[in-house]
């Protein structure tokens, strides 16, 4: 029992008190002995979250890049597992082998090259852009777990859909899809967190205020000499929101991809 | 239709063989050609000039790049085989029934769900000179001044480590139990009416059986560290003087504040190379993971 105590502590706390410091007061924040609660709970610090860095308009950025990275890697993701689990194509193996490969690569090789590439065809702060790459970085993790996930289900299903004419499309909609709904909601999950999280490509490739992400602009905010925590700590509270909301909603569903899944950095 | 439905398979295949050759193999083979030139932002006009392996002489005998290798194998030993002790010991109780598994299995997902940017703040909040860890320490009488934790080089990697473990062992410790949960539990039964005691039956049935997990977990979380890039950026900045840079953000800088191409392309590539050395020594068990 106080095994629980102390681990639900040592995760939490950090947590609690930056919520707890977004309501405080600057005089709060400096006072000795530091304080755990705000005194007088303000709402300034949301106030200048808000109006020192357009962070609704980052928030809006990395919903929309996140949600067409989920899509593009559901999408790709679940046709290559088809492939690898349903038809007679040579080199399965090496293709897993190749995939999990290449998420063991360091991103500083691959960042002047996609730079460059992007600048070129106008890819540069953009939302498909940044979404492509983030996609790209989580599709690994995402034919691995649906690979798995489909080895799993006996043919005879889509046998009796083939006889009665079905194409694989159809198959995957309305035969796989319903039985595998909840493993694809998992992974759209993890893949959601992942790119929402995403920091250095997002920094480099979206430099412009109007594309950037909320994780980027949440590093905006300290000035050169000091750094307002209680206005940082209300815009980090906004950045994990919808993380927040995933974690406590969907929880099981993370557990599952997590434990299932195996392979994710 | 057998031979119809193989070249459906392969057109299935390509949407993500695209985009692989285009955003990963692409810019990996074109790092590693320019790490043998002479590429500046500046006199980009003037092309790129083959200068064999001056870039990686150089960088052999930078000081700063040896600093910075040198501080994030540091790092990524510290953390992982931290992360590596408190996650086997939090997966080995999380196994346990016990009341609140639910809310301490969710409890988990917390630190490993919020940006590392987040993390990295919180944290330096903590380490500041009014902050929480001096105030506890001071409490308690371990120190008698406020010590200036991100402005000493070694207490500013200590912190930085502190904050690392928090955020990952948690993912660590699910990844562990997930593999201590295919353990049968006909072995410890056996073991227990043999009268094997509790830690010969972690070192003789649980560390055998759920060793490829723990490999690829390791493996994964090493190469991770090794990127380290935001934590730092989120904490120091690279500070005190540089000295808690890793090779990422050195890499990052010379490419895109410094506008050296080829240079960061050679740092990139002896980065690609450390961990293509790290991997093979785990390739074993990554065989196992590739028969799925």
């Amino acid at each position: 029992m106080l095994f629980v105590v102390v681990f639900l502590f040592v995760m939490l706390a950090p947590l609690a008190y930056m919520v707890s410091a977004s309501f405080m007061s600057q005089a709060d924040l400096n006072s000795i002995p530091p304080k755990l609660f705000p005194s007088a709970p303000s709402l300034a610090n949301f106030v200048s979250a808000l109006t020192q860095q357009p962070i609704l308009k980052y928030v809006y950025n990395s919903f929309v890049i996140t949600l067409i990275a989920v899509a593009i890697c559901l999408t790709a993701g679940s046709m290559a597992s088809y492939a690898l689990t349903r038809t007679r194509i040579r080199f399965k193996t090496t293709f897993l082998v190749f995939v999990l490969a290449i998420s063991l690569l360091p991103t500083i090789t691959l960042i002047n090259p996609i730079f460059k590439l992007y600048s070129r065809l106008g890819l540069l702060n953009t939302h498909l852009g940044l979404a492509v790459v983030a996609a790209v970085l989580d599709l690994p993790m995402t034919i691995w777990f649906l690979t798995a996930v489909l080895k799993g289900i006996p043919t005879s299903f889509e046998e009796s859909a083939k006889l009665d004419g079905a194409g694989i499309f159809q198959i995957f909609v309305y035969v796989l899809a319903p039985i595998m709904k909840a493993s694809l909601f998992s992974i759209s999950i993890l893949v959601f967190i992942g790119a929402w999280n995403r920091y250095l490509l997002s920094q480099v490739l979206n430099q412009y205020e109007a594309r950037r992400t909320v994780v980027v602009g949440l590093t905006l905010y300290q000035t050169n000499h000091t750094v307002p925590f209680g206005v940082v700590a209300a815009a980090g509270l906004i950045t994990i929101l919808p993380l927040f909301f995933l974690v406590l909603r969907f929880q099981k569903n993370i557990l599952g991809g997590i434990m299932e899944g195996g392979v994710k950095e | 239709m057998e031979r119809r439905m193989t070249r459906i398979g392969y057109l299935m295949l390509l949407p993500s063989v695209l985009l692989i050759a285009a955003l990963i193999v692409y810019p990996v083979v074109n790092t590693i050609y320019q790490s043998f030139f002479e590429i500046r932002t500046q006199t980009a006009a003037l092309g790129a000039r083959f200068t064999g392996l001056d870039n990686y002489v150089k960088a052999i005998n930078d000081t700063h790049f040896r600093d910075t290798l040198v501080w994030t194998l540091l790092f990524t030993g510290v953390s992982v085989g931290i992360e590596l002790v408190i996650g086997m010991g939090l997966a080995l109780l999380m196994k346990r029934k016990m009341p609140g598994q639910g809310l301490i299995r969710t409890a988990v997902l917390i630190p490993w769900a919020i940006p590392t940017v987040v993390a990295g703040i919180i944290w330096t909040q903590f380490f500041s000179q009014n902050g929480m860890i001096n105030y506890i320490l001071q409490t308690i009488h371990l120190i008698e001044e406020p010590l200036s934790w991100l402005g000493n080089q070694w207490l500013a990697k200590l912190s930085i480590l502190i904050a690392d473990i928090w955020k990952n062992t948690p993912y660590m410790s699910l990844l562990l139990l997930s593999g201590l949960l295919t353990i049968s539990k006909d072995y410890y039964e056996a073991a227990q009416i043999d009268g094997a005691t509790r830690w010969k039956q972690f070192t003789c049935i649980t560390v055998p059986l759920i060793r490829s997990t723990m490999s690829v977990t390791v493996l994964f979380r090493i190469i991770s560290a090794m990127r380290v890039y935001d934590l730092i950026v989120a904490m120091t900045g690279g500070g005190p003087a540089g000295k808690t840079e890793t090779v990422s953000m050195y890499a990052v800088n010379t490419y895109f504040t410094y506008g050296n191409t080829g240079y960061g392309a050679a740092l990139s590539v002896l980065m690609l190379l450390i961990s293509i050395g790290i991997s093979l020594l785990f390739v074993d068990s990554l065989k196992t993971k590739g028969s799925v």
